[in-house]
């Protein structure tokens, strides 16, 4: 294989010094752009666009790409320390990092997040290096049956996250569902009470912002200690023996998860983080840490958000086939400067994919350099005084909210959303089935449309492709396993030590 | 909301009214859904999935999520009230720091077209500080007006978007 | 009290500084200067940035500001329903004179199927600026070879056609397909039409042979044009494309002609000098190089024109738009 001798011509490339400062750029960048709702990568990107005008295209590319990778692992830094994600693909990362940040093991959930997404971006550029054009040309033979029964796959997977009541947790999935339904996306509007405003649906990341962060700060409000307050310890500022060696399995398994579903079209990261997220918790050793702060929770979703970003490279690269937002970006920049994207890319411009891919791994290690000796530092945001920690959080999720468009309308919306979360505190119903129904709900009924209407109808198009085949047996295989193992519930009640509690 | 008894466990049953109030929501949200689907039309060229189908659907299993949850709750079933570090659970809850930080988001709401970003986030966290128990007023300030003032040049200068100036315009 | 309480001081000091360090760095960046030239300008985007209402407004406000014929552009993002709620607000801020907005053909459709009060006719015409094309892309092995094989089996059986496209019913992708189904003699109701979101998982549909024909800007699909792997039958416009081997629809015996234009609004009631300092503003810019370049860059067609002809034409497209939708029951 060539491809060697050309990836390093590539680091060559990516290695002067002025496009190692692009690369320093994009990371610093994109990280900081990561940490506000509402802002992401895609914005950021199509906000510099006209850098293309001014830089060289390698330049350019290079500090997109970090961009690309600084931006997930800023939303997820958010996600752990403030419980606001920043980008909807590392809402699933809030769930356990947050509680693992209020434990005290800020640096650990910070640790495992940076580290994995060092091992699942460079894994992932290490398959975009090897099998871009053979995976491409199989991945545009995915149509709408394989994407919908890869979603009723997360489907059911949600029903492993429903935490302790069933009932609960169904209740705030169709609460989510019902959320989802909201806009004018099949051509008719849909419970926007006429107002234009809500005609495009509502933000998954406000969603989330509002329900995680709002939701959050009005029930501590509700409940603050009076007394003085127990200073959050920063604990240790390193991973344990224990903690590697509880994060590297999940890792791969999320790199695993993450890496295809970058590469399909209408794939993204929310998919995998989520059955990442849903595995680890049916596969780790303590499942009752799961809700707690379980550190597999953070290091399997997390590798699967980066892995999922390197996947998007592969239909890009090979045949100029954006499958994210910020792809179809990345390839407006490209064409930008006159170079024709598609099947050629790899052919006509070798220099300039290699060198991207070269700085690929350039900004996961720049990453990974930046991030772990500032793990401690985040960390001690914590210990800024409560009344502090909560103004700055809603202050925050308010500017996300409001940069969006600018409308005061979308803060409405944030406040309403996170009266709900409030709501859903005092009755202990689950946020996480809520966020999925909001995410699935509008990608099920998309996907499950186009199939019928090219097969005019013809239901039996659902199991035409084989993708779909596989994910159907898969799910039924599992569902004779779990049948034959005999249905017992899963631990009916987790240890309650201090807590009170009133058992039905 | 009004403030509810804490299901302390002492081993008697306690019906938590309030989760009357959930259900009597969630028929309400999933009435409204379904009543939504009924307005609409079939889509254009025969669409296979009508842009009704959905909302029946999610309608229909609110509403009966509803009537499980009243039975549920009547047979004294009671939620497990989220815990976490900064969260007491012991005191009976205070709606009343819950409304006072509705209502500077509210305000916040209401004069962000007026006032501008630059003045209502600093009022955002000076208020919500404020109404959380922070005492030190001139650091508040401080605190606030520099990160308000900070992320408006940010956004303007730095990342190349307009937000809003209000009555600053022409100042900042 | 907190326990921190010790280090109030240095807080507060850090924050003062901090403020004050910024404001005098920064002051000012919302004063425009003095003088017609300089006078600071809005404009409003009716989509997300990198969109196509996008790429043009802010194109269009960087030659504008780099030529120095008008000052410092403040550009908005105003998203919503396809550019609704932009007009929306365009049409409530009556009277402003340093006010814009790019819009285009999309937002035509879109005040329509979003029940929308708000018409495009109600602004102040200013500009258009440029024109897409549309084609009529298929996969390189279709049965379709030229326009005629397409329109034969499509009259023939129009439900067994799918045609697939980047923009939702109202947008120019769906419109474009619905007035050649009706100028063939189709009723529009019969066209089987996809919305995929945009042009990424248009090409996956085409590439991996989903539908059989995709309606979009043939700019969107260069290099698989170019590599062979999909093939344009006709695109829309009156002229045939420099860059793309195709005929226009008119030679192929189809008679009409489709283009995507976009352009400029004002605010409704304007005073006529306030509008002509506007058209003034924008035809001095389209005379620039900087203009021609971006036109070029970005592989548009120029179509510029102001006044009476662009209020005529904007009219024209509205009952246009309002009278297909209509026919489809989405308006």
């Amino acid at each position: 294989m060539g491809n060697l001798d050309l990836l390093l011509e590539g680091f060559q490339t990516a290695l002067t010094l002025e496009n190692l400062f692009y690369a320093l750029l994009g990371v610093f960048l994109g990280t900081a752009v990561g940490v506000l709702p509402g802002i992401g990568p895609a914005m950021t990107l199509a906000l510099l666009l006209p850098i293309t005008y001014s830089v060289g295209v390698d330049s350019a590319l290079i500090m997109f790409a970090g961009i690309y990778y600084g931006g997930m692992y800023g939303g997820s830094t958010t996600s752990i320390l403030l419980n606001t994600p920043g980008e909807s693909s590392s809402v699933v990362t809030a769930i356990e990092g947050n509680k693992m940040a209020k434990k005290g093991r800020a640096a650990q959930a910070l640790a495992t997040a940076a580290i994995g997404s060092f091992v699942a971006g460079t894994i992932g550029t290490a398959l975009v290096v090897l099998f871009a054009p053979p995976l491409a040309s199989q991945v545009v033979k995915l149509g709408g049956p394989s994407n919908f029964a890869l979603l009723l796959l997360a489907l059911f997977a949600v029903t492993a996250v429903l935490g302790t009541s069933r009932l609960r947790g169904f209740i705030a999935l169709f609460l989510g569902l019902a959320i989802g339904l909201v806009g004018g996306q099949t051509g008719q509007q849909r419970l926007t009470f006429g107002s234009p405003l809500l005609a495009d649906g509502i933000d998954i990341v406000v969603v989330a912002v509002a329900i995680f962060a709002i939701g959050e700060a009005l029930w501590v409000a509700a409940h603050l200690r009076r007394r003085p307050l127990d200073i959050i310890p920063v604990g240790q500022p390193w991973m344990s023996r224990e903690d590697w060696g509880r994060s590297w399995k999940p890792w791969l398994r999320g790199t695993a998860f993450g890496f295809p579903f970058g590469a399909i079209p209408a794939g993204g990261a929310e998919i995998p983080t989520l059955l990442s997220y849903a595995t680890e918790r049916k596969l780790a050793k303590h499942p009752e840490e799961f809700g707690k702060g379980a550190i597999e929770g953070v290091a399997g979703p997390e590798a699967a958000n980066n892995a999922s970003a390197a996947g998007t490279l592969v239909p890009l690269l090979a045949i100029g086939l954006p499958t994210t937002a910020t792809a179809a970006i990345m390839l407006l920049a490209i064409q930008s400067y006159g170079i024709e994207t598609g099947p050629q890319l790899f052919t006509g411009e070798p220099e300039l994919v290699w060198a991207l891919l070269a700085s690929l791994f350039i900004g996961n290690t720049l990453l990974l350099l930046l991030n772990l000796p500032l793990a401690p530092l985040w960390a001690k945001l914590l210990q800024v005084p409560r009344p502090y920690l909560y103004a700055g959080i809603l202050f925050f999720a308010s500017l996300g909210a409001y940069s969006v468009s600018f409308q005061p309308f979308d803060l409405g919306i944030l406040l309403v959303i996170g009266l709900l979360g409030l709501a859903m505190r005092r009755f202990g119903l689950p946020v996480l089935p809520l966020i999925i129904g909001v995410i699935l709900g509008p990608k099920l009924e998309d996907q499950l449309t186009t199939s019928l209407q090219i097969s005019s109808g013809d239901i039996s198009t659902l199991w035409s492709e084989p993708v779909a085949v596989i994910v159907y047996v898969f799910i039924a295989a599992t569902l004779v396993f779990i049948v034959a193992n005999g249905l017992r519930k899963p631990q009916a009640e987790p240890a309650t030590d201090d807590k009170e509690e009133v058992s039905a | 909301m009004t403030t509810i008894e804490k299901p302390v466990g002492t081993g008697t049953r306690i019906v938590d009214k309030a989760q009357y109030g959930l259900a009597a929501f969630l028929a309400v949200v999933g009435a409204y859904v379904v009543y939504d689907a009924t307005t609409l039309e079939d889509g254009f060229a025969d669409q296979p999935v009508q842009p009704y189908a959905f909302p029946y659907v999610v309608g229909a299993a609110l509403l009966l999520l509803a009537a499980l949850l009243a039975i549920a709750t009547a047979r004294g079933d009671a939620p497990t009230v989220e815990d976490g570090e900064d969260v007491d659970l012991t005191e009976p809850s205070d709606w009343v720091t819950v409304m006072k930080l509705v209502a500077v988001f509210v305000a916040n709401i209401l004069l962000i077209d007026w006032l501008g970003w630059a003045i209502t986030g600093a009022m955002l966290f000076v208020g919500t500080a404020y109404v959380l128990g922070s005492r030190t007023l001139i650091r508040d300030v401080a605190v606030g007006v520099a990160l308000s003032v900070g992320t408006w040049y940010g956004f303007y200068s730095g990342l190349g978007l307009a937000i809003p100036a209000g009555v600053l315009d022409g100042i900042l | 009290m907190t326990p921190t309480r010790r280090t109030q001081r240095p807080w507060a000091i850090l924050a003062l500084a901090l403020a004050a360090a910024l404001t005098l760095s920064a002051c000012g960046v919302t004063r425009g200067d003095d003088g017609e030239a300089n006078r600071r300008v809005s404009m409003y985007i009716p989509n997300s940035p990198g969109g196509g209402y996008d790429l043009t407004g802010r194109a269009a406000a960087r030659v504008l500001e780099d030529a120095d014929i008008s000052g410092r552009f403040e550009v908005t993002n105003v998203i919503g329903a396809g550019g609704t709620v932009a007009m929306q607000r365009l049409l409530n801020e009556r009277g402003v004179d340093d006010l814009v907005m790019s819009m285009g053909l999309g937002v035509v459709g879109a005040t329509y199927t979003n029940d929308s009060s708000a018409r495009v006719s109600d602004a102040t015409p200013i500009a258009r600026l440029i024109e897409d094309q549309e084609a009529l892309i298929v996969p390189k092995d279709s049965p379709f070879k030229t326009i005629d094989d397409l329109v034969e089996a499509w009259k023939a059986d129009p439900q067994s056609v799918t045609i697939g496209g980047g923009s939702s019913p109202g947008g120019p992708d769906h419109l474009f397909p619905m007035q050649m189904a009706k100028t063939v003699g189709i009723d529009p109701k019969q066209v089987k039409y996809i919305v995929y979101d945009g042009g990424g998982p248009l090409t996956s549909a085409l590439l991996g042979k989903k539908i059989d024909v995709g309606t979009s800007g043939p700019s969107e699909f260069e290099g698989q044009i170019k590599d062979g792997s999909l093939r344009v039958l006709a695109v829309s416009g009156a002229e045939r494309l420099d860059n793309i081997d195709a005929p226009t629809l008119k030679e192929s015996g189809v008679d009409m002609t489709f283009v995507n234009w976009r352009g400029i609004l004002a605010p409704p009631g304007i005073s006529d000098e306030s509008r002509d300092r506007l058209v003034e503003m924008f035809t001095e810019m389209h005379q620039t190089q900087g203009w021609k370049d971006a036109i070029k860059r970005n592989g548009w067609i120029d179509s510029f024109a102001t006044g009476e002809e662009f209020a005529t034409f904007l009219a024209e497209q509205d009952k246009r738009v309002e009278t297909t939708l209509k026919e489809l029951g989405l308006a």
